[in-house]
């Protein structure tokens, strides 16, 4: 985060230890914050006689799962870009800018869900179903917006040259919590649609 | 004295005696606290337990009471000495010594080992005695249960019993307001729960509290040996009246008691109404 | 990244004293802030105290001022918002920016020897997210419909829509969770600098202790306090967009939800919450025990173990918060084990301070008078742990004045000391003036004596079954004859309130005009004492390469003094 403000001629290996560690760190507690809103799910779920209740309004699980794939070759795309910074091979910022696309196609396809659910009655205060679904998509999405600001700035970095090879860090930490962000709609995906 | 005190380290080699003598001191002094403490609690304590049980509440209070003292003072005394004996002077070296050495650790390890067995472990057991005896062992009608569903609100406690039918939700059963009628020398076993938000049943006499959660049903119970009135508090914040929500429990002789029923539940007969939703809370029965 | 390049010191104002990415400047910046807000705490403490003394008499000095619609004398309503925020800012607003704030960023790159925190722009952050937070709090005191009243525990669902209506509530969750994301950024960088940016030679086993209990601090609030944080976006979900994710289906039908719920999420973050505040106080003693005695650390790795054993055993010890709520037996029985066996790193670290004092040469000076208070005031309080974490005793104490007696003891009192200790040590390294010592210790003794008198008096009032959070207990016959108690209970706590003038005058007097501080007055030997104080902008001209543990004091080899700094090879 700081070295997005602190910008350094070149990065030593400390300073990329120093920032990815720190990275990790925040994602490692950050989870807390989710596993928290995932063990609420579990919890008022498991009071539910049937599950999913009758009658509720369902998201569309097509479009759910449209949503996934697109977010998880998001990821694949940033991960390769990463790679192809730090070995000093061409082609990063078009990966990145692939991957900061297909971000924005999950954020259109998140969009849609919602719309979706809202126009068949479906909103927060109708069932402990829909609450769980909104607390649940709407914490996420927080974290798509912010993951996609990053992207956009490392985008921005990589055009005006900024983000190099010899200055990767900032697009690797970047990277490292989209994937979060995806692993976080995995699960939500495998609670709401497989549990 | 201070050859005593200077057995405390456990570092010089002082006969049995001397360990035994400080001991006994350190007991007798112990007992100084516990004392002033239960002059205080006749004085400003609790009324005397009202419950068949509530005395082992005290007793483990006062077992813990007794223990914390002797620890608290050896405290006391290895900060004391140190003050009085240690204070920087000219001339005047501190002791070097890093406490790494396996003398030290297994001092260390002997008063850890000592700390959790008597202090930890005799509240532990005699508190599992209490939680099996009593507690968690909660009478039922067969055992000559009387129950009471409580039904707690903004900022009252609703009660009601069973009369005559020993049935909730019909007719006779006698509900009333802030206000609980027992039998004496009978177990009394609640159904605590609430209308809108948590409050805790706690009648401080019969030395037993629990919670009244909305949308849960808790159990509690006590049994009166005193006749006597007793005061109901509310020990969860309940918002703005929470100080005023107070009830009590009078409790009667069997004679007294039956008298007061054949009474309070031909009353409830000529007072039923069918047509008052307020009144028609009742639920059935949670062991 | 700023651990071996010097920036050169910011010359305008603003990113000088204001957006300051200088560790030692946000470190003032948080104490400042930190005092503020105890003193807005104190007075309503005070308030408290006198509305218990005095049920419904009109508060004097202020009385009018606050409560212009009546006679001047507190509401029932708005003693609720007096407890409620008192607890809420001493916590979140006082002690945390004050002892983790101020003394972690001020501290640890300095005692590790690195120039400035490892994510200088993200400790800056941190500071002004808990400035927001304050502001949120602080805002809620006059929204319509009146503050928080839900305690600071706020349980629902007297903290959803059905118990308090008002946007007071609402604004208390989102500040509650603005400054817990202010703790986590701290949490972040305090552990991330700690792990990378020890200077040569600094290993784990030459650490200042002080540093030992941010490094556990800050992990208890990088994991915790994301569970708060999510706790509260439940409630505000629950408050403001009509979700029951705490409201039973009894009460609203689109419910399901669970009141008990937020009680399990709370206590996993609160318990541990009480040793985030403890851990650095307890750090900083032990440094300050050995510094003042001129012996090393007793059992400096058995202290760490204890420690850390007490870090992870305060996640897994939270239900004792809740023996009445009707857990289940065996639930019940094994969070009363649990809490139990805490007495026993417990246990050892007292052991290790008093054997750290025991044949040492002591210098009652003001920070080691305050430190050994923390031995008494913990002693106190934690031994009193025991009633609550037995079921049977805890089932009759639970919310009477007895838990509040122990939980401020433990928590308040004994952070607070050490906060005190810790400001009377270190601010010369931060203003580089020394603080009066005659004051300090004026104010040690005229803090400790009300101060155990104020909360063992709550233990007799507890014990009796004076419940907490009752606006005028004199309603209830039986708690009438305790009205002389509390009387006394309260003419300590307005002497215990007086003395912090003092401290004030002190800290403000010497701030400006006291004299002029050396490198090390104290003589003690980690390695933020051989820079000039005030620090330059910098710390260190050169990293220090550290070749002597912490505690070296009065070692044998030592000849014409008795201490040896970090950076000096002890002679042979």
């Amino acid at each position: 985060m700081s070295d997005l403000a602190l910008p350094l001629p070149t990065e030593s290996r400390r300073a990329r230890v120093d920032a990815t560690f720190g990275m990790v760190l925040f994602i490692g507690s950050w989870s807390m914050a989710f596993a928290t809103l995932f063990l609420t799910f579990l919890v008022l779920r498991h009071r539910q006689p049937v599950w999913p209740p009758e009658g509720v309004v369902l998201p569309s699980l097509p479009l759910a799962g449209l949503a996934t794939a697109v977010l998880l070759a998001s990821s694949a795309l940033l991960h390769s870009a990463v790679k192809r910074l730090r070995a000093g091979q061409p082609g990063f910022a078009g990966r990145w800018a692939l991957g900061l696309g297909a971000g924005l196609a999950f954020a259109a396809l998140q969009s849609w869900l919602w719309i979706d659910v809202w126009e068949a009655g479906g909103r927060p205060d109708t069932d402990m179903y829909q609450g769980l679904f909104y607390m649940l998509t709407w914490f996420h999405a927080l974290h798509v917006v912010c993951g996609l600001i990053a992207l956009g700035f490392i985008q921005a970095g990589a055009l005006t040259g900024r983000i190099n090879a010899g200055r990767a860090t900032p697009a690797s930490s970047v990277a490292i919590f989209w994937h979060f962000v995806d692993a976080v709609w995995l699960v939500l995906f495998v609670s709401f649609f497989a549990l | 004295m201070n050859s005593l005190l200077i057995g405390c380290t456990g570092r010089s080699r002082l006969p049995a005696r001397a360990w035994l003598a400080t001991l006994t001191a350190l007991l007798a002094l112990a007992c100084a606290p516990s004392l002033a403490a239960q002059e205080l609690a006749d004085r400003w304590g609790p009324n005397a337990p009202a419950s068949a049980n509530g005395g082992r509440v005290d007793s483990l209070f006062w077992l813990i009471t007794t223990m914390i003292s002797v620890s608290f003072l050896i405290v006391l005394v290895m900060l004391i000495v140190p003050v009085l004996r240690d204070r920087a002077r000219p001339g005047h070296k501190a002791h070097y010594d890093e406490g790494s050495s396996l003398h030290d650790k297994r001092f260390t390890a002997i008063v850890s080992v000592i700390v959790f067995l008597v202090l930890d472990a005799s509240v532990l057991v005699m508190t599992m005695k209490d939680l099996r005896e009593v507690v968690w062992n909660i009478p039922n009608v067969e055992k000559g249960a009387y129950q009471v569903e409580v039904l707690a609100q903004q900022w009252a406690w609703n009660f009601r019993v069973t009369g005559e039918d020993g049935k909730f939700g019909t007719p006779d059963d006698i509900v009333t307001i802030n206000t609980l009628t027992l039998p004496m020398d009978r177990p009394a076993v609640f159904n605590v729960t609430s209308k809108d938000v948590i409050h805790s049943f706690f009648v401080p006499d019969m030395r037993v509290k629990r919670d009244a959660n909305p949308g849960a049903i808790n159990q509690v119970w006590f049994k009166p040996v005193v006749a006597g009135s007793y005061d109901i508090l509310c020990a969860e914040l309940c918002g703005y009246a929470h100080y005023q929500m107070h009830g009590t429990v009078n409790v009667l002789p069997a004679e007294a008691f039956k008298a007061w029923e054949k009474e309070a539940g031909a009353l409830a007969l000529t007072a039923y109404d069918s047509n008052d939703p307020e009144a028609l809370w009742a639920w059935e029965w949670k062991e | 990244m700023s651990g071996d390049h010097i920036h050169a010191e910011p010359t305008g104002f603003l990113r000088k004293h204001v957006f300051s990415v200088d560790h030692k400047v946000i470190a003032r910046q948080f104490m400042w802030f930190g005092l503020v807000w105890l003193l807005v705490g104190g007075i309503m403490a005070m308030m408290i105290r006198w509305q218990l003394a005095h049920p419904g008499s009109p508060v004097p000095l202020i009385g009018k001022l606050l409560y212009p619609r009546g006679d001047g004398s507190v509401p029932p309503d708005g003693y609720n918002t007096l407890f409620t925020m008192h607890g809420t800012i001493m916590i979140f607003l006082g002690l945390t920016p004050l002892l983790i704030g101020a003394f972690g960023n001020f501290c640890i790159p300095l005692m590790i020897g690195a120039r400035d925190m490892i994510f200088p722009l993200l400790n800056m952050l941190s500071f002004w997210t808990v400035v927001l937070g304050g502001l949120v709090g602080f805002y809620s005191l006059f929204v319509p419909l009146g503050a928080a009243e839900g305690g600071w525990t706020a349980y629902p669902t007297l903290s959803s829509t059905i118990g308090t209506p008002g946007s007071g509530e609402t604004l208390w969750a989102i500040a509650v969770f603005l400054i817990g994301a202010s703790s986590i950024m701290g949490g972040i960088n305090y552990i991330t600098t700690i792990v990378r940016l020890r200077a040569p030679g600094m290993t784990w086993s030459k650490l200042p202790l002080t540093i030992w209990g941010m490094f556990f601090t800050a992990i208890l609030n990088v994991l915790f306090l994301p569970v708060i944080g999510s706790a509260m976006i439940l409630m505000v979900l629950d408050r403001s967009f009509g979700t029951s994710f705490y409201v039973p289906a009894t009460l609203n039908q689109s419910g399901g939800g669970d009141p008990i719920l937020y009680q399990h999420l709370f206590w996993i973050f609160g318990h541990p919450e009480v040793y985030i505040l403890i851990l650095p106080a307890w750090g900083i003693i032990s440094d300050l025990l050995s510094f003042f005695a001129r012996k090393p650390a007793f059992a400096y790795k058995v202290t760490v173990g204890a420690m850390g054993a007490v870090t992870v055993l305060s996640a897994v010890v939270y239900g004792h918060h809740m023996f009445t709520t009707g857990m289940t037996a065996m639930l019940g029985e094994s969070f009363m084990l649990l809490t139990m066996i805490i007495s026993v790193p417990g246990e050892i670290l007292f052991f290790n301070w008093l054997h750290t004092l025991w044949r040492g040469n002591l210098r009652f000076t003001t920070p080691m008078l305050f430190s050994m208070g923390v031995i008494f005031v913990f002693g106190l309080g934690g031994l009193t742990g025991i009633y609550l974490a037995t079921i049977s005793t805890d089932i009759y104490l639970h919310d009477t004045y007895f838990v509040v007696g122990h939980f401020h003891l433990t928590m308040a009192a004994s952070s607070l000391f050490g906060a005190f200790a810790a400001t009377y040590f270190w601010f010369p390294k931060m203003f580089g003036k020394m603080m009066s010592e005659k004051l300090g210790k004026l104010h040690f003794w005229a803090t400790i004596i009300p101060l155990t008198i104020v909360f063992c008096t709550m233990f007799i009032s507890g014990y009796a079954g004076m419940p907490r959070r009752y606006y005028n207990h004199t309603d209830v016959d039986y708690l009438r004859s305790l009205q002389h108690l509390n009387v006394i209970t309260s003419v300590a706590a307005f002497f215990l309130g007086g003395a912090q003038l003092i401290f004030a005058f002190n800290f403000i007097k010497s701030r400006w005009w006291g004299s002029k501080a050396s490198v090390n007055p104290w003589e003690v030997g980690t390695l933020e004492w051989t820079i000039p104080s005030p620090p330059p902008h910098h710390n260190y001209d050169t990293i220090p390469t550290v070749v002597t543990g912490p505690h070296e004091y009065s070692h044998p080899a030592l000849k014409d003094r008795d201490w040896i700094s970090q950076s000096e090879q002890l002679p042979t």
